[in-house]
């Protein structure tokens, strides 16, 4: 099937009734999520994947990336009303968005952001449309030496890039590892771990964990302070038009943010947020006047929230075409598929069409909506910060508890969800970052079962695993990916070392 | 606290190391070419051990625990706030199937409202119990979640 076919097909899945309810529904979910503290895209995928069982895998699927792109436009929202970030990546945004909306421009700041985010949203969308198939179809080739390589070098770029502190991340990564291994061990099904506990052989399930360390952990941050309504900045309709400067202003950023968020997106590691630092520093750079950055300047909203939206574009790549998820996000869609059945994989695009195209058309869909529905009712999703803080974090606590007891109607899984929420309190106070804690959990299976059987095929000798074309190249990555730093580092206090002497 | 926080968090991923790597020991090794159920928790497990041990160190030598590298933990009443809100929830799984949903969810409503500064008793009355009614519904009939009723209703 060609790109224009696939689309045709995909249009036709995407728009048919279920499908299209649940894009509308996974969009509004996501803006809500995206302006809402204390709950994020992760913690509302983990709690609406339980009540997809009824649904097919293709309606479970677009309604959860609807979420994911969703919560995008969503977070701006409050960056520019209230200077408060619904979602980290929108932290970059509140910088100009906030200055635009004291002097005044809020509506325009909105209204470049909702488009620049449908813009380069649908930018995104073309180039997953035209990456992924070719993707796909070289990944055919590849031998669990390859996946072992994969997962596990996408791993160490995930903790490598990501920011903070590296030692801090890779631990991360072995406590989602160790927390993979519990339960029916892959091959030969034996229980490892399972403290006696007969529930235990299920395995550590994503949901209650995601749901505690982005739910309940954020939720006890919240506790510590009582903080009343956060003032809004009102919006008038008709204040929503930028001027004629200001759309002139905004466009090449928009596309340039496009670009740059689709290429970050490919790489593992939180993109969506590295992708809006990284939009806008570009837009500061190349701008002529770039002391109006921090004071207002269109193009610094433009540029990343462009950046934010076509990065989960990017994120959706290595998810659909080799099945491996690269963000926690693509890894509660690849949680859903699961348990909907689905082998995840290469061959996904050719044994089941209707999932990719489907998914891939719903987000054509589900950007267009979100930009109809963005600009008029931005008064009302911002108005939902006004709710009281204790009837906010009531509810959401709630809806985690009784999410995670949907999954398995198991108590069990409660105490995994608060004793989950406990650590990620902790954790997140001392600058842990959770997406490494998260994704080895997903992938920790995936990277047992390729280990062992890259070592069966290679009769035991781990050089043959290594020494393929594919894997060399990414294992020399991920060891530039440590080494490089620490070289910089040394090369740099060499020269001060020099200069001083 | 604060400053001893990060020793303690590594001093535990070490423990959790130590009894993981323990209880791994009985499963069964295999060869190289031929690997068992053990080997990758060998290998998970000795990572967590060094780079626990490692953070350990680290933190001990007083790097990684200045004010940039964490954030403060909170002190006397919001200390008991957040432990309180922690309570609730435990309370929650713990008796949910005792005293089944309604009571449950309605109790976890009315302390957290309390708890977060909503002062009238009458509202967080009313809250509670229309939260526990609307999404007992909700879940139960019309997302077909079997919630527990509890001991005394059934």
């Amino acid at each position: 099937m060609d790109s224009l076919q696939g689309l045709a097909y995909g249009f036709a899945v995407a728009l048919s009734g279920p499908n299209l309810l649940a894009c509308l529904f996974g969009v509004l979910v996501g803006t809500v999520v995206g302006v809402l503290p204390g709950i994020g895209p992760i913690g509302a995928m983990a709690l609406l994947i339980p009540s997809t069982f009824s649904l097919g895998p293709t309606t479970a699927l677009i309604m959860l990336a609807g979420i994911y792109y969703g919560s995008m436009y969503g977070g701006s929202t409050t960056s520019i009303l209230v200077n408060v970030p619904g979602e980290a990546a929108s932290v970059v945004t509140a910088i100009d968005g906030y200055q635009m909306a004291r002097k005044g421009r809020a509506g325009a700041a909105l209204a470049v952001s909702a488009t620049g985010s449908f813009v380069a949203g649908s930018l995104g969308i073309v180039a997953l449309m035209f990456f992924a198939p070719p993707l796909a179809e070289m990944a055919l080739e590849f031998g669990p030496p390859e996946y072992f390589a994969l997962t596990l070098v996408g791993l160490v770029f995930l903790s490598g890039i990501g920011g903070g502190s590296k030692l801090k991340s890779f631990l991360m990564v072995a406590f989602g590892l160790l927390l993979g291994t519990v339960g029916m061990e892959p091959i030969s099904g034996l229980p490892r771990f399972t403290l006696g506990q007969l529930s235990l052989a299920q395995g550590v399930e994503l949901v209650p964990v995601a749901m505690g360390l982005y739910g309940i952990g954020e939720v006890l941050i919240i506790a510590e302070r009582i903080t009343g309504v956060p003032e809004l900045i009102r919006v008038k309709f008709r204040e929503l038009f930028p001027t004629a400067d200001e759309w002139k202003k905004a466009f090449p950023p928009m596309v340039r943010g496009g670009g740059i968020g689709f290429f970050i997106g490919l790489i593992p590691g939180p993109a969506a947020i590295l992708s809006t630092f990284a939009a806008y520093s570009l837009e500061k750079k190349i701008s002529d006047r770039p002391e109006e950055f921090g004071k207002g300047a269109v193009e610094g909203v433009a540029g990343p929230e462009a950046a934010n939206n076509s990065a989960t574009a990017g994120a959706m790549v290595p998810l659909l075409a080799l099945g491996i998820p690269f963000a926690p996000a693509t890894a509660m869609l690849i949680g859903a598929l699961i348990i909907h059945g689905v082998q995840p994989g290469p061959l996904l695009m050719t044994q089941q069409p209707e999932i990719f195209w489907g998914v891939v058309a719903s987000m054509y869909i589900g950007n267009l909506v979100l930009l109809i529905l963005n600009l008029p009712l931005v008064g009302v999703f911002a108005s939902i910060l006004r709710l009281p803080q204790y009837l906010l974090m009531g509810l959401i606590l709630l809806l985690c508890l009784v999410g995670t007891y949907s999954v398995n109607n198991s108590i069990l899984d409660l105490y995994i969800l608060i004793g989950m929420g406990g650590v990620g309190y902790f954790l997140r106070k001392l600058k842990f970052d959770m997406a490494p804690l998260i994704l080895a959990l997903v992938l920790g299976p995936m990277m047992e079962k390729t280990l062992r059987q890259s070592l069966f095929m290679a009769r035991g000798e781990v050089w043959q695993i290594i020494a393929r074309p594919i894997p060399i190249v990414l294992y020399s990555m991920a060891v530039a990916v440590i080494v490089l730093p620490f070289l910089y580092r040394m090369v740099k206090k060499q020269s001060k070392t020099r200069r001083h002497s | 606290m604060s400053l001893r926080a990060l020793p303690i968090v590594s001093l535990s991923f070490l423990i959790l190391g130590i009894a993981y790597l323990a209880d791994n020991s009985r499963l069964p090794m295999g060869s190289a070419a031929k690997p068992g159920a053990g080997l990758f928790p060998l290998l998970v497990g000795i990572s967590l051990l060094g780079l626990s041990l490692a953070l350990f160190i680290a933190s001990l030598k007083g790097r990684g625990i200045s004010e940039k590298d964490q954030e403060p933990f909170p002190e006397g009443k919001d200390r008991r706030r957040v432990l309180a809100v922690a309570v609730t929830l435990a309370l929650f799984a713990l008796l949910l199937n005792p005293l089944g949903y309604g009571l449950c969810s309605a109790a976890l409503m009315a302390a957290i409202l309390r708890l977060l500064g909503l002062r009238s008793w009458g509202r967080i009355l009313l809250i509670s119990i229309g939260t526990a009614a609307v999404s007992y519904y909700l879940f139960d009939f019309l997302l077909g979640v079997p919630l527990p009723k509890g001991a005394f209703l059934s």
